[in-house]
């Protein structure tokens, strides 16, 4: 144990980290009609939030990260007639996940430096966003999982319901329904696991240790609930529709969290939740995970290559890349849940940069349609540098932060004793499709002569407030990718340990 | 000397009601009426919490074997008295251009005096009676602007079903009554309507000719609460007159009145018909999902802000009734706690219901019209009220952390422990799935009013709602946010309550 984790024990770190926030909500709702301040605020808020992330970061006790050895742990008593607590604490799974999300978020904050419209509102909810996705990644009790999961949603819809694009209310309606059905249905489950359980507890430690030794039915049954409901927010096809929509029509900053941390939480709900409380129910359906990410690969490649929105092409490969995530997951082997949880990072980082140079083009060009685009590294280079260095790391490029997660996703299922590590061969193909789509998408928008397709006079490189986020987020995706290991540090012990849980042979 | 712990607060209420005429007139003042009626609540409440401080829970008082006070109808005497705290309040600007102010105090106080005569029956002729005297004064607080059309209307039709539905019901009981005179050996004491008594004459029905008496009498029954409470199939009257009568009569009606109802439905349902329970839970099962799906379905396509809070609250009463069928299970833990989230939802709905009728009225009073279109634009010309609605919406459609999300998921939750404790209670999982589909669909209409509020822009002009009415939208948003985050106390409450009522 190092000082400093005693020090961030004592101050209660992880309370710190929605609290700090938190009031930084709140305080922006009240900033009235100054626009300084309701810009300087967030940003301070969240900038505290990132230093705090760091510093748990950094003080990590990496002697002590087995499962259930979780650390900062809170737990004080919040409804004790139904045995609900509020009990945070973080593994090697939730650090990088929690320091993801502070950067995101600040990010995306300084990004949206030239929100005009509704500014105090507009960063408030990105902060009510911060507390909500701070909750799911720290919480260690179901039902304030279910909470903070629930309070994400709120934030978001009105993030694309106001400062959405033509269709954002459809879109915002939509993506609140489906999320939320989705929620319902987990919830379902939780009841009946909590019941099961002996209804005195939810406390999630509690139920996974019960969870291993109820019938395999059981199991089954509420792997396939819980399956969904985290799926949905994945997304996983044929559940995915509500996102081209919601991301087409989010702002900027709303996609990046959407993206970087939104779809997040449901592959983070797989492994902290499904896959350690109910493994035999887990590796009894690992066919099913298996289909679902070979076709949630596919299908978002495929569809990537056929949209002309830069913006609708990026939300796709998001499918595509959750579904990287997916099929590491499925082998539950250490190697593949490390690489899920990797990838799971990586994807943060990397679709962070993808949405933010749509939203470049659309705010700098005035569209975002890649017909009407062209050369426009003639007049943007380093508009062009971040974009190819986004587009690269997206399809895999050796060096770069999406090759350390796919790479072993694809190499563990040389591992695997089943009889279906032979598919592992459609994935590995379609990575082709994706280097299609991105290079292609790429030398039209680029490259080539200057388009005539719209007025290029105006065009100018990436302001300040653009290129820092961009930057920051492209050092981050090169220094990862020759330096993977400083995260797989933190995520192999867990992963081992809920590797070790499931059931293997058959 | 009899002991009147049990009926002291009923009393206080009816003098301080009774009176109330007297004292506009020699007061002169809406504003004194008001609080002289404040008044009356207050001490009232005074006496039940009198109770509940002097008496350890389970512990229950009779008056002369008529109504009791014990830890069931202490919460739903408070119940009814915060809802008539706010309604009084809220009514103080709400109503004071009107003529006869004296009789509007007087009638909301009467009754609630009747709603808490129902919650502390302890026989039929008494639960009947409460009833009555809230439905008697219902019936004239509707009509109370005389020369609206649409109130007049709306209270015709209120009256002519209420009285039917009053005739329907009490057919039933005296079906029962007549039952329990076939039976004279199992019958306590000199009154056969106690619900003990009927239970046991019932129970001692089972397998005689007397077994479709019973039969016919709990049909008769279902149908005559089922009107007052508004259940489908029996619903068609409440949307018309929930937006017929003045708002804050509809808060009252959709907060109290309705809860009265359910209180008598769980009450002859639970005690008195226990024994024939294989006959009803599945038909009261198939009522909960009906109503809540109706209601829900009907909502979605609401213009009026104020038909589409009456279709939500028939498809709230739904999600209440899951709870019948639940706590008929035999287990006494899983019981109690299904009949918990019943009341549980019964009581953060009379917050956030009568919030948002409250919040209606309060912006019918500036001009705001009565629609859903009308509220475009409101989060900028009135932000607080705004957010308000929205903390009450959110809560009624059960998002977390609000009272609403919490006992929804009692509720829920109830009938999931039920289902997976035997084999019998296999399809109360349905009604735990039915619950939780009607709660997506709600969302859609509800998310619509908030974004009328909040993404659409409308008129610019600032709106001030009254300060006594803003008031009393903020003891019930307190209540929604305070509830939200620390239910502990109210669960408690509710599985003490549900502990007095099954008598374990």
């Amino acid at each position: 144990m190092s000082e400093l984790y005693d020090l961030l024990q004592d101050i209660n770190i992880l309370t710190l980290l929605i609290l700090v926030p938190l009031i930084g909500a709140v305080l922006t709702f009240f900033t009235g009609k100054n626009e300084k301040a309701a810009r300087m605020l967030p940003i301070i808020f969240s900038a505290t939030t990132l230093v705090l992330a760091t510093l748990m970061l950094l003080g990590f006790d990496f002697g002590n990260a087995g499962i259930n050895n979780y650390q900062y742990t809170e737990q004080y008593d919040w409804v004790p007639s139904l045995g609900i607590t509020y009990h945070l604490g973080v593994d090697g799974i939730s650090v990088p996940m929690v320091w993801l999300t502070a950067l995101l978020c600040f990010l995306a904050i300084l990004f949206s430096w030239d929100v005009k419209n509704r500014t105090k509102e507009y960063m408030g909810l990105m902060l009510v966003l911060e507390v909500g996705v701070m909750g799911v990644f720290m919480t260690l009790d179901f039902f304030l999982f279910y909470i903070f999961w629930e309070i994400v949603l709120i934030p978001m819809f009105f993030l694309i319901s106001i400062w959405g694009g033509p269709r954002r209310e459809y879109a915002a309606i939509k993506f609140f329904i489906y999320t939320h059905i989705a929620s319902l249905v987990l919830l379902l489950a939780i009841f009946a696991m909590y019941f099961v359980a002996g209804g005195t507890s939810f406390d999630m430690i509690y139920i996974q240790q019960q969870g291993m030794s109820w019938a395999l039915e059981f199991q089954v049954m509420m792997f396939l609930a819980l399956f969904f409901g985290f799926g949905v927010k994945m997304p996983i096809v044929p559940f995915h529709t509500w996102l081209p929509d919601a991301h087409v029509e989010a702002p900027t900053a709303g996609s990046v969290l959407l993206a970087g941390l939104l779809l997040k939480m449901g592959a983070y709900g797989l492994i902290r939740v499904a896959i350690p409380t109910l493994p035999a129910g887990a590796r009894e359906l690992q066919w099913l995970i298996i289909i679902v990410a070979i076709v949630s690969i596919l299908y978002g490649a495929l569809a990537s290559l056929a949209q002309k929105d830069l913006k609708k092409m990026v939300a796709f490969s998001s499918i595509s890349h959750m579904g990287i995530v997916l099929l590491g997951f499925a082998t539950f082997s250490a190697v593949g849940i490390a690489a899920g949880v990797f990838q799971m990072f990586a994807h943060g980082l990397i679709t962070a940069v993808l949405f933010m140079v749509c939203g470049v083009a659309q705010h700098i060009a005035g569209t975002r349609e890649i017909p009407k685009l062209g050369g426009l590294a003639h007049k943007m280079p380093w508009y062009a540098t971040f974009m190819m260095i986004g587009f690269l790391a997206s399809l895999g490029l050796p060096g770069l932060v999406g090759f350390a997660a796919e790479m072993p996703v694809f190499f563990s299922y040389g591992f695997m004793n089943g009889e279906w590590n032979w598919l592992i061969l459609i994935p590995i193909a379609s990575v082709v499709i994706t280097a299609a789509y991105y290079i292609w998408s790429m030398q039209r928008v680029l490259f080539g002569p200057l388009t005539e397709k719209i007025d290029t006079h105006h065009l100018h490189d990436v302001s300040w407030f653009e290129a820092a986020p961009l930057a920051v987020l492209c050092i981050f995706i090169i220094f990862f990718g020759l330096q993977p290991g400083l995260i797989y540090d933190y995520i192999r012990p867990v992963a081992e340990a809920i590797s070790a849980l499931v059931p293997m042979g058959v | 000397m009899a002991d009147y712990t049990a009926i002291l607060p009923l009393i206080v209420l009816a003098i301080f009601g009774i009176l109330a005429p007297a004292v506009r007139i020699l007061g002169k003042s809406d504003k004194a009426t008001a609080i002289w009626a404040l008044a009356g609540v207050l001490l009232s409440a005074f006496f039940v919490i009198d109770f509940y401080l002097s008496y350890p829970p389970g512990s229950a008082v009779d008056f002369e074997g008529v109504v009791e006070l014990n830890y069931f109808s202490a919460l739903f005497m408070l119940l009814f008295l915060s809802v008539a705290g706010y309604v009084i309040i809220a009514s103080l600007r709400y109503v004071d251009k009107e003529k006869h102010t004296g009789e509007y105090y007087a009638l909301i106080l009467l009754a609630t005096t009747g709603m808490m005569v129902v919650a502390g029956a302890l026989d039929l002729i008494t639960l009947f009676v409460g009833i009555e005297l809230t439905s008697l004064s219902s019936y004239a607080l509707v009509a109370f602007r005389k020369t609206s059309k649409r109130g007049s209307e709306a209270a015709t039709k209120y009256f002519i079903i209420g009285a039917l539905s009053s005739a329907i019901g009490l057919f039933g009981i005296s079906l029962l009554y007549g039952v329990t005179a076939q039976f004279p050996e199992v019958l306590v004491g000199s009154n056969p309507l106690t619900f003990e008594n009927i239970g046991a004459a019932v129970s001692a029905a089972m397998g005689t000719p007397m077994e479709p008496v019973v039969f016919l009498a709990a049909v008769l029954l279902i149908a005559g609460f089922g009107f007052k409470i508004a259940l489908v199939p029996f619903h068609m009257w409440a949307p018309d007159v929930y937006e017929g009568a003045p708002t804050t009569i509809t808060a009252m009606l959709a907060a109290g009145s309705k809860k009265m109802g359910i209180i008598a439905l769980f009450k002859v349902f639970l005690i008195g018909l226990i024994a024939m329970k294989t006959d009803w839970t599945l038909l009261i099962g198939a009522i909960a999902i009906l109503t809540m799906t109706v209601g829900n379905v009907i909502a979605v396509s609401q213009t009026s802000l104020k038909r589409m809070l009456a279709y939500s609250s028939i498809a709230q009463a739904g999600y209440i009734l899951i709870a019948l069928p639940v706590a008929a299970v035999s287990d006494p833990t899983v019981a109690s706690y299904g009949l918990a989230g019943g009341f549980f939802h019964m009581i953060t709905h009379a917050f956030m219901k009568g919030g948002a009728f409250l919040i209606v009225a309060g912006l019918s009073t500036v001009a705001v019209g009565e629609n859903v279109a009308d509220y475009k634009g409101l989060a900028k010309r009135a932000p607080w009220i705004a957010f308000a609605m929205m903390i009450m919406l959110f809560s009624l459609a059960g998002i977390p952390p609000l009272a609403g999300f919490w006992s929804k998921y009692v509720l829920f939750s109830g009938a999931i422990d039920a289902w997976q404790l035997n084999e019998q209670n296999n399809w109360m999982f349905w009604l735990a799935i039915a619950g939780i589909l009607n709660s997506a669909l709600s969302l859609y209409y509800y998310a619509r009013v908030v974004k009328n509020m909040y993404v659409e822009k409308g008129p610019q002009d600032k709106v001030r709602v009254p300060m006594a009415m803003a008031v009393a939208i903020g003891i019930c948003f307190v209540a929604v946010i305070g509830i939200g985050l620390y239910p502990q106390p109210f669960i408690q409450a509710c599985l003490d309550a549900a502990h007095a009522f099954l008598g374990i």
